[in-house]
Parts: C-alpha cells; sequence; structure tokens
C-alpha cells in the first residue's frame, strides 16, 4: 500500500531543446521500498529525466507527483523541503566547506537557526551546528570515511569525493534519493561499499533511484529497472527481465557475439 | 595550555612554532590588543588618520565579503557607505541624536537598500553586475546634492555629538571605529560558522546543488547584498563619525573603487588583520604619497602592484624564512 502512494511518478513527461526532442513523454513510477535503476547509453535522456524530476528543468508536456501531491512548477529547493533530494553526475561539494561542513549542507533544510544566529554565539545556533556535525559524521562512518570530516574536499581522491557527495544526499533522511552515476570513478573496494551502504539505506519508506552505468551495481541491487533510449523507454522490469530483453541486449548491454 | 602549545617540539623551527601559536583568534587579539593602546603612544593626527583606517577596513571587508560568499565584484559600495553616513550626519546636524540611535539606523537602512538592489538585479552576474552596482556609485553624489535640506548639500555636515559623555571627541573618534571594526569582523567570522553562512558558499560554487539541498539561488543573492550593505553602511558610520564631517566628496565613484582595491589588496581576507592591511592601504598609501604631486597614481600603481605581488609569493617567502630558520 505504502510502496504504491509513497511513489514518485511522471505521467507523459516532454522535454525538448530548441526542436530535439530529449523526453517523449515517459510514464515512470519510482516506488517507495524499492531501489529503481535508470539506465542507458550516453545521451539517452537519463539526467534529463532526472532534471525534471528534481526541478533543474521544467518539462513542456506531463505531470510529476510525490505521494500524490503534484510538483509541477515547485523549484528544486521547495522539492527538497519535501525530501527529494539528489547526488550529481559531475561531484558538486563546495572546496571552501570541510567534508562534514559539506555534508551537513545535506541536513540544512530541516534546521530553524535564525539570523541572529548566524552573527552572535547563541546556545541555539550552537546546539543546531552540534547536530548537524554529529549527523554529517555517523553518515561519513556509514559510507566507510570517518576520518575525513576536518579535511576539505579537494585533499580527496575522487572517488572520495563522490561518496562524501552520497552523504550529503542520505544525510537528511530523504523521502526521494536520486543518485545520478553514483559508482562513477569509484575502484571495486568502493563500489562494494557503496552497494552495501545502498542496500542498508533502502527502506520501506524511501524512494531510491540510481542512474549508473556500472552494469553489476545495477543488476545487483535494483528491483525494477527501467531503460532509456533516445528519449523513450525500451523496456522496465526486474534486473533478469532487463538482461534478457533482445531489445536491451542490442542497444546497451552488447550482443551475445561480443561476450 | 593549549593544544597548540604542547604540540611544539624542539626540533620544530622558530618559525614554525610561531606559525603554530600564531592562530587566528591569537593573532586578533594581539592585534585588538595593541590597537586599545596605540594613542596613548601616537599623536592626535595618527590617531585620527587610524580611526578612518579602521573605518575603510569595515568597507572593504563589506566589498570583500560579495566576493567571497557571493562569488561578485561592486564597485558601487560608496551608494551604502553613504547612506551610513549620512544618517549619522542627518541625525546627528538636524536632531541632535546620537550614535546609539543612528547606528542601527544606519545598518537597517543598508540592509534594506542591499534588498532592494539585490531583488531587480538577482539574475545578473559578473561584468553585468559590476557595472550595475557602478550606476548606484554614480548616483550618489548627484543624490545627496539634491537632498541638501537634509544632506548639507556641498557643505556636508559636521558630526559633534558625543558617544560616550567623559571621554575626548579625539578618543571616541578612534575607539568607535575600532570597536564596530572588531564587532563587524567577529560576526562574519561567526557567519562562516554557521548554516546560513556554508548555503552562501555552497550557492556560490555550485548554485545548482545548493538548489537541490534546499538554498535557493535568490535567496543567497538577496542574502548577501543585504548583509554587504548592511557592512558597508556600518563602515559610512565609522567614516562619518571617525571623520566628524560628511560630505558628497567621501562618496564619489572613485572611493568606491578605492574599496575595491583594498578588497584586492587583503586578497579578499575577512579576517582582523586582513582587512586592517585592506583599510590602511586605502588609508595611508595617498596621505604618505601626498607629497608626490603629479606623480600621485603612478606610485599609487606601483604600490597596488607591488602589494599583490607581495601577496602572490608570500608562501613561498614563508616557506623559505621556514627552511632558513630551520637551518640556522
Amino acid at each position: 500500500m505504502d510502496q504504491m502512494t509513497n511513489a514518485l511518478r511522471g505521467e507523459g513527461i516532454a522535454l525538448s531543446f530548441g526542436g530535439i526532442k530529449v523526453l517523449k513523454g515517459l510514464d515512470v513510477e519510482f516506488r517507495a521500498g524499492e531501489i529503481t535503476g535508470l539506465i542507458g547509453p550516453n545521451g539517452a535522456g537519463k539526467t534529463s529525466l532526472f532534471n525534471c524530476l528534481t526541478g533543474a528543468y521544467s518539462p513542456q508536456q506531463g505531470t510529476i507527483s510525490y505521494a500524490g501531491m503534484p510538483l509541477n512548477g515547485l523549484p528544486p529547493a521547495a522539492r527538497a523541503a519535501k525530501g527529494i533530494v539528489r547526488s550529481f553526475q559531475h561531484v558538486a561539494l563546495c572546496p571552501d566547506l570541510t567534508v562534514r561542513e559539506n555534508v551537513m549542507m545535506g541536513i540544512a533544510r530541516n534546521c530553524t537557526a535564525g539570523w541572529l544566529s548566524a552573527f552572535l554565539p547563541l546556545p541555539r545556533g550552537r546546539t543546531e551546528r552540534e547536530e548537524m556535525a554529529r549527523a554529517a559524521d555517523t553518515a561519513l562512518s556509514d559510507l566507510g570515511l570517518p576520518d575525513v570530516g576536518d579535511k576539505f574536499p579537494g585533499e580527496l581522491p575522487p572517488g572520495m569525493q563522490r561518496l562524501v557527495e552520497i552523504a550529503r544526499a542520505v544525510v537528511g533522511k530523504p523521502s526521494v534519493l536520486m543518485l545520478d552515476e553514483p559508482a562513477a570513478g569509484l575502484n571495486n573496494s568502493e563500489t562494494r561499499d557503496l552497494t552495501a551502504v545502498l542496500r542498508k539505506l533502502a527502506s520501506t519508506d524511501l524512494v531510491m533511484v540510481v542512474v549508473e552505468h556500472d552494469m553489476d551495481l545495477v543488476m545487483s541491487i535494483c528491483d525494477r529497472i527501467y531503460v532509456l533510449n533516445f528519449g523513450e523507454f525500451v523496456a522496465v522490469g526486474s534486473p533478469e527481465e532487463v538482461r534478457n530483453n533482445p531489445d536491451v541486449v542490442r542497444i546497451y548491454l552488447g550482443s551475445d557475439d561480443d561476450e | 595550555m593549549s593544544n597548540h602549545a604542547t604540540h611544539i617540539t624542539p626540533d620544530q623551527s622558530v618559525f614554525t612554532r610561531l606559525s603554530s601559536v600564531a592562530t587566528p583568534g591569537v593573532t586578533a587579539g594581539i592585534l585588538v590588543a595593541a590597537l586599545i593602546v596605540m594613542p596613548f603612544l601616537l599623536g592626535g593626527s595618527w590617531t585620527f588618520t587610524l580611526g578612518l583606517c579602521f573605518a575603510n577596513s569595515i568597507g572593504v571587508l563589506a566589498v570583500s565579503l560579495l566576493v567571497r560568499y557571493g562569488g561578485e565584484v561592486s564597485i558601487g559600495h560608496t551608494f551604502f557607505t553613504a547612506l551610513g553616513a549620512y544618517s549619522i550626519g542627518v541625525l546627528d546636524a538636524r536632531f541632535g541624536i546620537s550614535l546609539w540611535a543612528s547606528v542601527p539606523l544606519a545598518l537597517l537602512l543598508g540592509v534594506t537598500f542591499g534588498i532592494l538592489f539585490a531583488w531587480p538585479s538577482r539574475n545578473l552576474h559578473g561584468i553585468y553586475l559590476a557595472v550595475t552596482t557602478l550606476a548606484l556609485a554614480l548616483a550618489v553624489p548627484e543624490m545627496i546634492n539634491n537632498f541638501d535640506i537634509l544632506t548639507g548639500g556641498y557643505e556636508g555636515l559636521y558630526v559633534a555629538t558625543p558617544f560616550i559623555p567623559g571621554m575626548s571627541m579625539g578618543m571616541q573618534r578612534y575607539y568607535f571605529a575600532l570597536v564596530m571594526l572588531v564587532i563587524v569582523c567577529f560576526a562574519v567570522a561567526r557567519l562562516r560558522l554557521s548554516r546560513q553562512g556554508m548555503a552562501l558558499l555552497l550557492a556560490k560554487t555550485h548554485p545548482a546543488a545548493a538548489d537541490a539541498f534546499g538554498t535557493r539561488r535568490v535567496w543567497a543573492r538577496i542574502s548577501i547584498m543585504g548583509i554587504s550593505g548592511g557592512i558597508g553602511a556600518l563602515c559610512g558610520a565609522a567614516l562619518a563619525f571617525s571623520g566628524s564631517t560628511v560630505s558628497p566628496g567621501g562618496f564619489t565613484f572613485w572611493q568606491a573603487i578605492f574599496l575595491l582595491v583594498g578588497s584586492v589588496v587583503s586578497f579578499y581576507g575577512l579576517s582582523l588583520p586582513r582587512v586592517l592591511l585592506g583599510g590602511a592601504f586605502v588609508t595611508l598609501v595617498p596621505q604618505l604619497l601626498s607629497a608626490s604631486g603629479a606623480w600621485i597614481p603612478v606610485f599609487y600603481g606601483l604600490a597596488l602592484l607591488g602589494m599583490i605581488l607581495l601577496g602572490h609569493y608570500m608562501p613561498r617567502i614563508r616557506k623559505a624564512m621556514s627552511r632558513i630558520s630551520e637551518v640556522s
């Protein structure tokens, strides 16, 4: 029941850039309690669909809703306030903030201390900052990065930066978590850690969507997979169904001859 | 006592030891202590000049804050300094109201006009925003002259109401600017640790990421312009009281450029030593060069170049000094 009511839905989503149709009337349903994969070759429209769902782009047609609430017209910040958060294809950490502070920004939307606390050493602001820091440290530890909180992002290798960004996305306990190529730049060990963390994060309340090129990761963690090509869905189904779909094999996974 | 002190080992160089002890807080504390006793060591004219230097440092900080937290450059901050200065000047000269009331009003006006300017210009960036702030700077002297009933026009206003009864005006003018500078630096240091400050920094470097985590770009722009405008107005308030007069000549386009120059010289630093460096450059260099006649612009440019090069090579100089200290 919750799976269906807490779903992130898109109906008839169409997006064009100057006459080029990037998304062609897509119907999607990302359910709570499932990890849904979104795969497809480069330029298929995965990130554009992500951007429509998170509010970065406004689709020319179609409706987007979460748990029955319409999201069309809401800017990204307002969607974030509803617990819809994302990570980015290219790591978007602030170099002026420490790793811990970057992760703290993932929970900032839940904080209420006002401007007076920003300029004066008031107890409320201090308490809030300590709570944010604790939550950030916990998120970093969960991702296997317990000792990097005081470093700056530039001091970390790209793989770790990616994990920090995921920590920022999960620290605020989102209701919808959208990860854009979370395993990009990770080595095998880091990818294994990430897989374990994503499995651990999956809960009955959370809608999790993963755009990823690492097929092993996608096939091992996803409950359902959407396959996108040229702005259209080619296949939808379980990893097994997708793996055996001849269209998917042809356009994306490669044919038997390639193996 | 502190962790810094306990970590010093005998084989560390003098330079390294000094660096480990001189935390930003300790440095600022020593600097403030030195500045507190300065009027008792220097003559009246130097006390007056240093008061102006502190006031200009606040203006340099306002410009640097906009760069560091907003990623934008202003060449029109004299608009905000004029607002602050005339708040003090008009209330003092026309109504006899002291700084206790006029400084909060100056802050309020600076923040309000910062926000009012930010709203229509919220989608402008880079050179486009800079040129828009230029319009503010160009408009200020004319506006002051046209409101001469209040502002005194070309003649300006004299600020004479004491702030603290019983203390000489010379001392009041010095310490008021110093206290204002320390308070503003402290508040800005607090901002860096706050949720709002962190959100502003994220919005500057990755607006899309800030948006995705609940920080609207428009909020970021309006907030930083409001804060910077408010601090600019406090600079004006300090200039008015420490300089004892306010007139249109103090708020020209060139004054706005000098504030930007001070900001560049301080490398957009927001700490007390850095903004003092910028304020000192803006205030003292023209005075030191005043006997150079037609060569003033040339020497000013050379001084500016020298400061920037010195700042640029400072990390290498520090390393070299550290090596020399270790060898000796």
